[in-house]
């Protein structure tokens, strides 16, 4: 099976290439038969993938131990949908399972894209030569089908740490997310290659670059919610490497998605929209590197690990191919509008690419600031949590004021009338909660200020929603059918607007950590520990066995101001074959207002235990704001029926031709 | 230069020179040394008292007090080690083999770390034949 699994692997990186060279000589030589072939090769890339993907899952759920990666992220004991997840629970896996959604994707590209017949051949090339990378790292460098001499009795497991709901969540979102930038990035290309650098290449992938992004969100989310509940510190970010790895491309990614519609609009930013595209991508690879590998967090060189200098060849070819070839192009990317006034639609937009593209760069250089710094002056200096605070709050507080103010401005100027219109009640609605705050005795400025923005660009937002509701009442149609059908027939809008909500919310849960408080307290049973209004009995320890662990769970009584709420078990289990690794869990009640988090750090022989209670205010409407921001974005990419309409007008005129 | 575009010019001028300015006090304010053990034994009268991470492993023999929450343990980057103590949260990954970074001060003897991290399996490979 094993041989099986390294020949499609081989298959597969002789095929892309193939593939690449058949779609640039099919495109330089215009003859249709190698173009053709070369669309044939993405399929096969695909088919040749799935099985060696097929091969692993079995080898996996038969628990085939002869195979390294198998029985280095696998046991017997393993449940079976954990066992599925080995396909990306390790390097080699995760590789091949980056390679798969990428021939995916692509064969997606050729069957329901075929209309873009002249882009094609390039779409196919880029995809084709990222392709040849990845199989060829997995031919070559690291194979998931490598062989033990001997098939150990049983594998070494999955760590417990992945074994959390976790594990289908993050990494498989995070991975549509980072590959499904590849498309947008291939017709970037493209129509730099065939010089049709219209808005056709930003048009046809705006539903990848949507999907991307809504994908890559989720799993910014989805590993921001796992490191809550399982890593035991009590927060949800830390700027480590591997977050800011998710976060980069994140961060670039809306800024490109945000203006490419000055580019549809206003003919604009062209140069920059393809920047930008590169960029992301770029950032893609980078963070599938630092993911993967761990290797800035670590002192040792890159020179130890055998895929850093691969990695970096090939962000090397990636920006070099895509910056010549923007240069080549320039004389054809003028913009036909010119930016008018400072205060207006354009330059809003501007600003916030500004501002998302300055958040990048300062997260990118404090990440490989240790990197810098040794080639510098010999030494690796490393920046904390506090550089990324101090720099990022600011342009978080920047980013909310042009979400506030962009959406309302008029294009090209906006007048003193549409100003005043647009901004007298939603800016006295921000002041007057600036001023509520302070008197309500809440004293970080950041903090106000966070609140303030949020109710601001809650009220231009929701003054918007209302106005065009408006209007459709005033043409006779009940308020609440009016403003379904406002929502309804300009999704791309008002899902935009759904999102900048959610983002609201974030940023105001995330301000309420400004607000956390925190204790410790090593109890014997019957005694307290109290903080803010919540008094925590401590009950006693039980001991019981599950299927793969034994649980030591401490009982705690909570009182809210004298009442009793509710009884929380935190637990430290030791899972087995990690009887080195005990397991935390932690016990989080939630509420609106604040979460409730105890940590039992320790327990002594006696029964005595060490705990450790935080109290992180605001922490569900991050995840409520997290889940707008979902829904928001498949409103926005819902097909308008009008443009459903359109598009099935545009393949009939196809067939037909 | 028209004159719309020189607004422009200057407004973005401000805006990157704040985030300069910010960016340039913040590391200032958190820049430390990232040192493995040698090279943290090889500058240690110089480093001594001043903040630093360190990197290393984690050697068996790990002594831990549940109730109090204090840690000792050493580190090592292969040949040479450091004592370490630690007061506070243990994360699940750190056990003996596991990679740490932490930060602290060194006195001549034992590093005293305020914050301990370890890494998440999930996100190093195992060097083939390594620990």
């Amino acid at each position: 099976m094993s041989e099986l699994g390294n020949l499609s692997i081989a298959l597969a990186a002789l095929v892309s290439a193939y593939g690449l060279v058949a779609a640039l000589l099919g495109a330089g030589l215009r003859r249709a038969d190698l173009q053709h072939s070369a669309r044939n090769a993405v399929y096969a890339v695909f088919l040749l993938l799935s099985v060696a993907s097929g091969i692993l899952l079995y080898q996996a759920l038969t628990r085939d131990f002869g195979n390294a990666y198998v029985a280095s992220y696998s046991s017997r004991d393993l449940g079976l949908w954990y066992t599925v997840s080995v396909w990306w629970a390790g390097q080699a896996g995760s590789l091949l399972f980056w390679a798969w959604l990428l021939a995916g994707f692509g064969a997606v590209v050729v069957w329901r894209q075929a209309g873009y017949r002249e882009l094609m051949p390039y779409i196919i090339a880029t995809v084709m030569g990222v392709s040849v990378f990845f199989t060829l790292l997995l031919a070559v460098v690291s194979s998931p089908f490598a062989r033990l001499a001997f098939a150990p009795p049983d594998g070494q497991g999955l760590n417990p740490l992945l074994q959390n709901p976790g594990m289908f969540f993050h990494p498989p979102t995070q991975y549509l997310g980072y590959v499904g930038f590849t498309i947008p990035f291939a017709f970037a290309i493209a129509a730099m290659a065939t010089k049709r650098l219209d808005d056709e290449w930003i048009r046809a992938t705006r539903r990848w670059t949507l999907a991307s992004w809504f994908f890559l969100t989720l799993g910014v989310l989805f590993g921001m919610q796992w490191a809550y509940v399982e890593l035991g510190w009590g927060g949800y970010w830390a700027w480590d490497p591997v977050e800011n790895a998710s976060l980069l491309p994140w961060l670039t990614g809306t800024a490109f998605l945000h203006s490419v519609m000055i580019q549809e609009k206003r003919d604009m930013l062209k140069v920059w929209n393809l920047v930008l595209i590169v960029l992301t991508f770029g950032l893609v690879i980078f963070g599938t590197f630092l993911t993967r590998s761990g290797v800035l967090s670590s002192v040792h060189s890159f020179a130890l690990s055998s895929m850093g200098p691969l990695f970096f060849a090939f962000i090397a070819v990636i920006l070099i191919v895509s910056f010549t070839l923007l240069a080549l192009r320039l004389p054809w990317l003028k913009s036909a509008g010119d930016l008018d006034s400072l205060v207006s639609r354009e330059s809003s937009f501007l600003f916030n690419n500004l501002i998302l593209v300055g958040a990048a760069f300062s997260v990118f250089l404090g990440t490989i600031f240790p990197m810098i710094s040794e080639a510098v002056r010999g030494v690796k200096i490393s920046v904390g949590a506090p550089f990324f605070n101090q720099v990022n709050v600011p342009i978080g507080l920047a980013l909310l004021l042009v979400m506030g103010l962009c959406p309302l401005l008029a294009w090209r100027k906006a007048s003193l009338a549409n100003l005043s219109r647009n901004f007298l009640f939603p800016g006295a609605l921000g002041l007057l909660t600036a001023v509520g705050l302070i008197v309500a005795g809440l004293r970080q400025p950041v903090a106000v200020t966070a609140f303030a923005l949020s109710a601001f660009v809650t009220a231009t937002i929701l003054l918007d929603f209302h106005r065009g509701a408006m209007v459709r009442r005033g043409h006779g149609e009940p308020y609440p059918l009016a403003l379904g059908r406002l929502v309804l027939r300009n999704r791309r809008r008002y899902g935009g607007y759904v999102v900048h909500l959610g983002v609201i919310l974030l940023f105001a849960g995330m301000a309420g950590s400004a607000f956390s408080s925190q204790q410790e307290a090593v109890l014997r049973p019957g005694q307290t520990v109290t903080i803010n209004q919540y008094t925590l009995r401590y009950e006693g320890i039980s001991q019981y066995p599950t299927q793969s662990a034994m649980v030591t769970a401490a009982t705690l009584t909570v009182f809210n101001s004298g009442a009793p709420i509710a009884v929380m078990n935190p637990q430290r289990n030791i899972h087995r074959g990690h009887e080195e690794q005990p397991m935390t869990e932690v016990a989080i009640r939630s509420t609106m207002m604040e979460d409730l988090y105890v940590i039992l750090a320790g327990i002594g022989e006696d029964g005595t235990a060490n705990f450790k209670v935080i109290v992180n205010p605001l922490m569900m409407w991050m995840w409520i704001g997290g889940v707008l921001m979902s829904l928001g974005t498949v409103v926005a990419f819902w097909p308008e029926r009008r443009e459903a309409l359109r598009a099935r007008a545009r393949y009939l005129v196809g067939a037909e031709a | 230069m028209s004159r719309g575009k020189k607004k422009f010019a200057i407004a973005i001028a401000v805006f990157v020179l704040a985030s300069a300015y910010l960016a340039y006090s913040g590391a200032r304010g958190s820049m430390a040394y990232y040192l493995t053990v040698g090279e943290l034994l090889d500058r240690a009268p110089a480093i001594t008292g001043s903040s630093v991470r360190l990197n290393g492993k984690v050697l068996p023999g790990v002594d831990w007090d549940q109730v109090s929450g204090r840690l000792a343990f050493t580190v090592t980057d292969g040949s040479r080690q450091i004592p370490v103590a630690y007061r506070g949260i243990v994360p699940d990954a750190f056990k003996p083999g596991a990679e740490v970074v932490l930060e602290g001060t060194y006195d001549g003897k034992t590093f005293t770390a305020t914050r301990l991290f370890a890494k998440c399996p999930s996100k190093f490979e195992a060097k083939p034949g390594g620990v």
